[in-house]
């Protein structure tokens, strides 16, 4: 029975849970409580199912797609999610992170189903380079929606909306809290995720700029995802360096901007990404080899 | 049932006859263990709080358990008021009013501020106090046990108490924890020594271990209130330098103009801060706190009609839970009269079932030994015969007497059982 579990299992119990979130918004009560909690652990456990079922199908699984890509960063957002529910018991954070749980999802059907290219490199190489990246991804988009958080709070507490009414947020120091962490781990796993590929991408070139796998500098991917980290280690400086920055609204500012370089990226990555593919002449070859063998 | 109470509340009593009358825990033990001495056959519960005095009496139809009225002079003999003190102010309630009135109590539906959560850990104590002294017996056990059940119904199945209503409260528990995720070791900053600040500090000393700072242009209050926090206390002079460093401020001085003006904040104290947040609590008739500086980034600033408005919110949040919490109540409290009841009919039944088995035993002893030849198949068919017949009598009356105990009309048909079957013998 578990094999016909695909996509739209773990995409339904997730909007599930998130129509009981907005329901949240004018009941408390226990029951829905228990069924937010109960459909958000189904598509959890259905999602892992997916994965598991891809890895058992592909070697290079659950990197081996753009697509598998999207899935994992979304399922290690619905983890984040149910772990900040446990947590927060009481508090509305779904409404924020369910959708970017979905939009992920959502995002990975126009993702590419053709495996990535290996560059010849070790696979460890391409499976670091991706799973920074996706760490990073899911950092950005964190810390993005901690700072959106943020500043609905402050907006509320400004206009005197008290906590038991309606939208439940944690405090605005929890919030900046998590800002400030996810602005540094994004900083650390984009970084760790752009060096990884240069790496990779100079290893299997020999060294040598000029060849077919040496660093294409021009690419959109590399532009936009260079764009980002140098975004995002100019603000980790100014953090660090600029104490009203630490703190306060500047830090939601700094990682709402990082998430828009962040929807660069993707779409550069979900449109033109010719660098992570395996080009057709290598793939004939290599189909015309398995023919004759 | 035979339960009474005696007492004075708010809403009856003014607050001098209150004083007189309350006790204090160990007044209360005391006082406990004399009436238990003087009516070794009754239960006491006494429920001595700010804003009630109640003692709670039940006597199993003892023909020494108190009434009413020597409950009364009970009480008063305690603390030797005399009578005409207290004329016209007590209240007396009897069975199922009593059951009534302390379930409405322990619920906080009698609360000065209904829905108050101090009332239910006030009535837990009083029956503790009871247990120790050795006054509470088997019907205020039970009686405490089901208000108590009562209450916690109350509590999760209604609204009633999820709505704060006093403005610390509501300061601390729905805007303040908005802003901090804790209060330990946060920078708390009261200016002036008012007893609002008094209260709020309470509150927040309940939500954490703040550091607290006190400016006040009076020496001594200033030091008195620092000391009652084991707080610090600052000259008025470095007001500025600690707003700068403060996470909290509660503002309660009597200062006729605004002693914080949006300009003074902006040049004297929001340079320091590099907009880390600040909450700032102006309890003050006419404000501390210009409007203004609620505007500056990272403070959020309220002022008293602010927060009065937020009380005055949940207050009618909290009165359209009162028909629920009402009808929880008429449900424990017909619940604890159908038990009482069927209480009081199990010792007439199992005296009925007892008095009859007695000669059924007996003759079917002498039937056995006229019939020595019986094999042992048809004595147990002759034993189970005698068994059918006694339970099929039995059962018209016995159905009878559960239904009238449920209906709380048993009392005349357990004394005709009692004298028909002259159980009392």
């Amino acid at each position: 029975m578990l094999t016909g579990i695909n996509m739209l299992c773990f995409s339904a119990s997730y909007a599930i849970a998130l129509g009981l979130e907005v329901y949240g918004l004018w009941s408390q009560a226990r029951l829905r409580r228990m069924a937010l909690l109960a459909w958000s652990f189904a598509g959890l456990v259905a999602h892992t199912w997916y994965l598991g079922r891809r890895v058992a199908e592909t070697s290079s699984a659950p990197l081996a797609t753009h697509q598998d890509w999207y899935i994992l960063a979304a399922w290690a957002l619905a983890i984040i999610y149910l772990a900040a529910k446990f947590y927060y018991r009481k508090s509305s954070m779904g409404l924020f992170l369910l959708p970017a749980v979905l939009g992920l999802i959502g995002a990975s059907t126009f993702a590419s189903t053709v495996p990535l290219a290996t560059f010849q490199a070790p696979r460890v190489w391409g499976l670091i380079h991706g799973l920074f990246l996706m760490f990073g991804t899911v950092a950005v988009l964190l810390g993005f929606l901690a700072g959106l958080m943020y500043l609905v709070q402050s907006y509320r507490l400004k206009h005197m909306i008290g906590r038991s009414e309606g939208l439940r947020l944690p405090s605005l120091e929890w919030l900046e809290r998590v800002n400030s962490r996810s602005l540094g781990a994004a900083t650390f796993f984009v970084g760790g995720g752009f060096f990884t590929g240069i790496l990779s991408r100079l290893a299997s070139s020999g060294g040598q700029p000029g060849t077919r796998n040496g660093v294409p500098w021009t690419d959109p991917v590399v532009l936009t995802l260079g764009g980002m980290l140098a975004w995002l280690v100019a603000a980790e400086v100014f953090r660090l360096v600029y104490p009203a920055a630490r703190q306060g609204r500047k830090i939601a500012y700094l990682t709402v901007a990082a998430f828009v370089f962040l929807l660069f990226a993707l779409v550069a990555m979900t449109r033109d990404d010719s660098l992570h593919m395996v080009p057709a002449t290598e793939t004939a070859t290599k189909t015309s080899a398995e023919v004759s063998l | 049932m035979n339960l009474r109470m005696i007492g004075c509340t708010h809403q009856s009593t003014g607050l001098d006859v209150r004083q007189q009358l309350a006790f204090d825990p160990a007044q209360t033990i005391a006082a406990l263990e004399t009436w238990q001495s003087r009516f070794s056959k009754a239960e006491f519960v006494l429920l001595s709080t700010c804003n009630r005095v109640e003692l709670y009496a039940a006597g199993n139809g003892h023909p020494t358990s108190p009434d009413s009225e020597q409950l009364i002079d009970t009480m008063l003999d305690f603390h030797q008021i005399p009578r005409q003190k207290v004329e016209g102010q007590l209240l007396t309630l009897a069975d199922s009013e009593v059951v009534r009135h302390l379930y409405r109590v322990t619920a906080s539906l009698e609360s000065m501020v209904v829905g108050e959560p101090q009332i239910l850990s006030q009535v837990k104590q009083a029956y503790q106090s009871a247990q120790d002294a050795g006054s509470a017996g088997p019907l205020l056990h039970g009686l405490f046990q089901s208000a108590l059940h009562t209450a916690k119904r109350v509590s999760s199945e209604t609204g009633l108490h999820k709505h704060r209503v006093s403005i610390p409260s509501v300061a601390i528990a729905e805007l303040a924890s908005g802003v901090f995720e804790t209060f330990d070791d946060k920078h708390v900053l009261v200016l002036g020594a008012g007893e609002m600040a008094d209260e709020t500090l309470r509150y927040l000393s309940d939500a954490g271990k703040p550091h607290i700072h006190v400016v006040n242009r009076s020496l001594e209050h200033g030091q008195q209130l620092a000391e009652k926090w084991n707080g610090e206390y600052h000259r008025w002079d470095e007001l500025w330098e600690q707003l700068a460093q403060a996470d909290l401020a509660i503002s309660t001085t009597a200062a006729t103009e605004p002693l914080v003006t949006a300009a003074s904040f902006a040049e004297l104290v929001a340079p320091h801060r590099y907009q880390r947040p600040l909450f700032v609590l102006d309890l003050s008739v006419p404000r501390d706190f210009e409007p203004e500086v609620g505007k500056a980034l990272g403070v959020y600033l309220y002022s008293l009609d602010d927060l009065d408005r937020a009380c005055q919110r949940n207050r009618s949040a909290r009165a359209a839970e009162l028909p629920a919490a009402e009808i929880i109540v008429a449900q424990e409290a017909e619940n604890f009269a159908v038990e009482v009841n069927r209480r009081a009919t199990a010792p007439v039944i199992s005296g009925l079932r007892a008095g009859l088995e007695r000669p059924k035993k007996a003759e079917l002893e002498r039937l056995f030994n006229k019939l020595p030849d019986l094999d042992e198949q048809s004595r147990q068919e002759i034993q189970q015969f005698a068994d059918r017949l006694m339970n099929k009598m039995l059962h018209p009356p016995l159905e009878s007497l559960r239904d009238a105990s449920q209906n709380g009309t048993h009392h005349g048909l357990l004394e005709a059982v009692r004298r028909l079957f002259r159980l009392e013998d």
